[in-house]
């Protein structure tokens, strides 16, 4: 991304505006308008069926933009022109059902993006992963195939590939769901550790009591809409919707 | 073919004068061509293969010596009848010699030279059967004949007035096993090929008189290659005027019982190298033919999962044609079907990788596209979501799994490919199988030949899938 983008201080660094996604005559998401600081932690809940995964596979264009704007680090990706794996790269995803590359090693998964847009060294991109998994705690599985990992070791791999690019924001959709839950809190540790590091965090989760820990931010979605937002502690101390009410006296 | 389109022109230039003109005068119009004749592959005596696997015949001979006389070289196909004459209304051949009789219907698609060979129809039956020696005997029963031979004309003539069912078949060995086995009582030949065959202990007895039947003559294109068919003629008559032709004729007639193979180790030992030959072919045209079936199948099967409309289109259309028509269709569109639309002989190897290719490519496409569509649909969206393009995630992620998931069906296929290559001998291609039908059509060891045919094929398919399980293992850990 060229600087002359990146400088632009004060402006939000994902800006959304209007957002409408439709599958066939459904429509999805209604009409989004939502802003993410640099270096905010955004937790979205809501409903399943609410929208949240489809709004947050928006923000790097993994679903085609219907209606409105998605505006990252000034690049409105609702722009046919913006080259989108250009703006790809720094934006790291994570997913529920982690998406591993079965026929490659556990390094081989963190490298492939160094080495293919990168044109690192193979050497150089080892070296690099190898930092990215002794920090999500698995470098000694490096040459391990992900068959042979278990959930929550699989979810840790994943976000060393999502990392390996130095992406400057990080997406995760639902990473914890698919978990058995002894599981869970390994990788809640390494996201948490990453949001300490000041890096701009998008996470749709179900994990309420550590969206209220880590997130500076929780939106609320409904029915394709957001509903309500605000800090962990005015969304989930002082709800003001009825339907954000109703949400959150099932699931705490 | 070059010769081939210049003897087209010069027929087309000089027309019939020219014609006349030669057969008086030395032929020099011949003299130093060379010339593609078609023939029947299973026509003992007039054409076979001896034990060595050598074409030879009273037609080939006669045409040798023709040729030789007459200063023209002469390249021959052994085709199969029908092939031969549509190979030569497709102008693939320029003449045929096949023990063909002059009818009024073929003149009026061919030019024919004089009568070469006066024939007539005999009846066989299996030398077990004494309850049929005449046509009396044949009430209700079914007999075989050739596909558009004399026999089949006489027999189908007299098959209401006696009450009998006529079968064509293509081939005088398969005649002969048809009625050996019992599913035909009698069979209808030319006297000469039958009396050849009884002589070789192929299991028949004749039992009824010469009819009196047409006569043989060689053949070409209605109006093209007058100077080869004035050639023919020239030399014929210094054939007959010198003693020579009596000389051919006694060779298989008088005395036919040439030295074949009795144990079935010496009828191994002789065949081997032939079939090996044809083994060969076979391997050959599969590989060629599954490298062009892969590609043809990776591109089609890409863009069947294309979001252009037109491409899946394109894509969808040519796989539906392909698995919508038999492959043999095709065999005989490509080597007899497509020249005649375009004038422009095509080389038999060509005809039979297009074939074999194109139908295969169709299967690979429907392959291919499964294959991709069975990776799950994560894997692209990981690889695109780390900022790789379309391309790039598709070569490093999805296809290689992909590649993984095909490799079984693929491997069937290039099985599948092996044994359909051996359709291919209908339009004369020298595989395996064909070369097979070769040797018994002139030794009359039907059964033990398909065995040993059988056996290679067997054994061929056994350590492709072998070898084919090995590189799958080897690159598909």
């Amino acid at each position: 991304m060229s600087t002359s983008t990146t400088d632009t201080t004060g402006q939000p660094k994902i800006q959304v505006r209007g957002l409408r996604k439709s599958f066939g005559s459904n429509e999805v998401l209604q009409g989004i308008d939502a802003e993410v600081a640099e270096g905010e932690v955004v937790c979205v809940i809501g409903p399943s069926g609410s929208g949240k995964s489809t709004f947050l596979r928006c923000l790097n264009k993994l679903e085609d933009i219907s209606g409105g704007h998605v505006v990252v680090d000034g690049f409105d990706l609702a722009d046919p022109k913006v080259d989108i794996n250009e703006v790809r790269r720094h934006i790291g995803m994570v997913f529920q059902h982690f998406n591993l590359f079965p026929h490659m090693t556990v390094a081989e998964n963190v490298m492939l993006a160094p080495v293919e847009l990168k044109k690192a060294s193979k050497a150089e991109a080892r070296k690099q992963a190898l930092e990215l998994l002794t920090r999500v705690g698995l470098a000694e599985k490096a040459d391990a195939r992900p068959a042979a990992l278990s959930g929550g070791q699989k979810q840790r791999v994943a976000i060393a590939r999502a990392l390996a690019m130095n992406p400057d924001i990080m997406l995760f959709d639902e990473a914890t769901s698919a978990l058995d839950p002894e599981m869970v809190g390994e990788v809640l540790q390494v996201i948490r550790d990453l949001a300490q590091t000041g890096m701009t965090l998008v996470l749709v989760t179900h994990e309420m009591g550590f969206a209220r820990e880590v997130g500076d931010r929780v939106i609320f979605m409904a029915d394709g809409v957001v509903c309500e937002e605000g800090t962990p502690d005015q969304l989930f101390g002082n709800p003001q919707q009825a339907r954000t009410r109703e949400f959150l006296s099932k699931v705490l | 073919m070059v010769v081939a389109a210049l003897m087209a022109v010069a027929a087309l230039l000089f027309g019939a004068t020219g014609a006349a003109a030669d057969s008086t005068s030395s032929n020099s119009a011949v003299e130093g061509k060379t010339f593609v004749i078609g023939t029947d592959t299973t026509f003992a005596p007039f054409e076979f293969r001896d034990s060595s696997g050598e074409l030879t015949g009273i037609d080939i001979d006669i045409l040798k010596a023709i040729a030789e006389d007459q200063g023209f070289n002469v390249q021959i196909r052994s085709l199969g009848f029908n092939a031969a004459l549509q190979a030569l209304s497709s102008d693939q051949v320029d003449g045929v010699i096949a023990g063909m009789s002059i009818t009024d219907e073929r003149k009026q698609v061919y030019d024919f030279s004089e009568p070469y060979f006066d024939s007539g129809v005999q009846m066989a039956v299996a030398e077990s059967n004494d309850d049929v020696s005449s046509y009396e005997d044949l009430k209700g029963k079914t007999v075989a004949a050739k596909t558009g031979a004399e026999g089949e004309a006489f027999a189908k003539s007299i098959a209401k007035k006696y009450g009998f069912t006529v079968k064509s078949l293509d081939q005088s060995a398969s005649m002969y096993e048809l009625v050996k086995s019992g599913n035909a009582v009698a069979v209808f030949d030319d006297y000469p090929v039958l009396a050849y065959g009884v002589a070789q202990d192929n299991g028949l007895k004749i039992v009824t008189d010469k009819e009196p039947g047409g006569s043989y003559g060689f053949a070409v294109n209605k109006g093209k290659n007058a100077d080869l068919l004035a050639a023919f003629n020239d030399g014929l008559a210094k054939l007959k005027a010198s003693g020579k032709y009596d000389e051919i004729l006694d060779s298989y007639l008088a005395d036919p019982k040439a030295a074949q193979p009795t144990t079935f180790w010496q009828l191994l030992g002789n065949s081997l190298p032939a079939l090996l030959k044809g083994l060969q072919n076979t391997l050959v045209v599969t590989g060629i033919s599954f490298v062009v079936a892969m590609v043809i199948g990776m591109a089609a099967g890409f863009m069947k999962i294309a979001r252009n409309v037109v491409l899946r289109g394109i894509a969808t259309t040519f796989v539906n044609i392909f698995r919508g028509t038999p492959l043999l269709l095709w065999a005989f569109m490509f080597y007899f079907g497509i020249p005649q639309l375009t004038g422009q002989p095509i080389n038999i190897w060509v005809a039979a990788v297009l074939t074999l290719s194109l139908n295969s490519g169709a299967y690979v496409a429907e392959i291919v596209r499964g294959g991709i569509q069975s990776v799950d649909p994560g894997q692209l969206e990981a690889s695109r979501s780390l900022g790789l393009g379309y391309g790039k995630s598709m070569q490093k992620v999805v296809v290689p799994q992909a590649f993984k998931i095909m490799t079984p069906s693929l491997i069937n296929q290039l099985i599948i490919m092996l044994k359909d290559s051996s359709l291919l001998l209908a339009i004369g291609f020298a595989e395996l199988l064909y070369q097979g039908q070769q040797i018994y059509a002139a030794n009359f060891r039907v059964t033990e030949t398909l065995l040993i045919v059988g056996v290679i094929y067997f054994v061929a398919v056994m350590l492709l899938t072998k070898l084919a399980n090995f590189a799958d293992r080897r690159f598909n850990k």
